[in-house]
């Protein structure tokens, strides 16, 4: 099945024969993916790096050769992963410990929420995941910080926003005045599903919780999302 | 009861970790959700963040049963606070779109010497 696709794709350039060789090859990105978790980036984040990994392993496949499509995209997904933790890792070392209750944390928040109908306090998240209100808060900050240092992004990197024209010779305090009243260049400029969750939670004011829900994320990811959009338009502007 | 705690920080990106900790150590003690506490959280960034023209900020947190009140100052300019009383831009994501959202309540303060201040609500379960 697998080469009669590749066929398809190389031969014919037919777009559908690649979709459905990237369904068939999710759960093998999944179950690599979960390797890697417990490192403080969320599964779903190593999950869709690890799909850029397959895509690329698809497409460079070559038909004359004499191994499966499996065994061939195995290393490039696992080299698109290593990579991202390479160029996106921690700026500071930070205890195992920690990272491991941050990526436990998000399934433990979604957990509570669906059983409590509304957000955990800090006092029940450590509760459930049996720790201390300190370590949560700790752990939530250390995930925090990793995003945010994600965004630096390298030259060329797929984050990095185009600049902004010059101001020319506006004043510069109206003109950081006006750029607070809106931010709405910057954000034109944001991947897809973070201007969807930015209009989610700022024009339709639905909670993170019912954003996450709609677009398949924990409230967690949502969260860093949020932050990070926003984080990202500013820098955009100044 | 009420309880009150000063924090001046710089506004430098370092501390910005420190500032984010604060808050979330404080939003456990008055219960706020996770939610809730992000948001106050993200508020706050905001606000640091575009008053980045002055060197540090202070943040007076009031705590009663049920909310958390902020007052960040003094501004040394008048633009943050007047992006907070401009009115919706079409189609534009705005400061004061964001806090919308973001507290339960906000507002600019002038001290009788001048000082502008902006103060922050947050709700518990609003």
């Amino acid at each position: 099945m697998d080469r009669e696709l590749l066929r398809r794709l190389h031969e014919e350039g037919d777009a559908t024969a690649r979709e459905r060789l990237v369904a068939r090859h999710l759960p093998l990105v999944r179950s690599l993916a979960r390797r890697y978790a417990g490192r403080g980036e969320a599964l779903e984040d190593i999950e869709q790096v690890g799909a850029i990994g397959l895509l690329k392993a698809i497409d460079r496949f070559e038909l004359g050769r004499g191994v499966s499509l499996a065994t061939f995209a195995t290393p490039t997904v696992v080299g698109e992963i290593k990579r991202h933790f390479r160029d996106k890792g921690w700026a500071i070392r930070v205890p195992r410990a920690l990272q491991e209750l941050n990526a436990r944390m998000s399934a433990g928040i979604d957990r509570l929420t669906s059983r409590l109908g509304r957000s955990p306090t800090v006092a029940e998240i450590a509760l459930e995941l049996k720790s201390t209100p300190e370590e949560v808060l700790e752990a939530l900050e250390v995930g925090t910080a990793y995003t945010t240092l994600s965004l630096s992004g390298g030259p060329g990197g797929e984050e990095e926003a185009d600049p902004l024209e010059s101001l020319g010779e506006e004043d510069e305090e109206f003109a950081r005045s006006e750029d607070r009243a809106a931010l709405a260049p910057a954000m034109s400029r944001l991947p897809a599903r973070e201007r969807d969750i930015l209009r989610m939670r700022f024009e339709e004011g639905l909670p993170q919780t019912q954003i996450a829900e709609r677009v398949g994320l924990s409230q967690m990811h949502v969260s860093r999302l949020i932050r990070k959009a926003l984080v990202a338009m500013r820098d955009d502007l100044a | 009861m009420s309880e009150r705690i000063e924090l001046t920080a710089p506004l430098d990106g370092d501390f910005g970790a420190v500032v984010r900790l604060i808050v979330g150590g404080i939003s456990a003690r008055v219960d706020l959700g996770f939610e809730e506490m992000d948001d106050l959280q993200l508020a706050i960034e905001r606000l640091h963040a575009e008053a980045g023209g002055q060197e540090r900020l202070t943040l007076d947190f009031d705590l009663s049963p049920g909310r958390v009140r902020v007052r960040l100052g003094p501004l040394l300019e008048r633009g943050l606070a007047d992006a907070l009383q401009r009115g919706p831009v079409a189609g534009a994501l705005t400061l004061k779109g964001v806090l919308d959202t973001l507290v339960d309540s906000y507002g600019v303060e002038e001290a009788a010497d001048g000082r502008l201040f902006i103060r922050i609500v947050k709700l518990v379960n609003a």
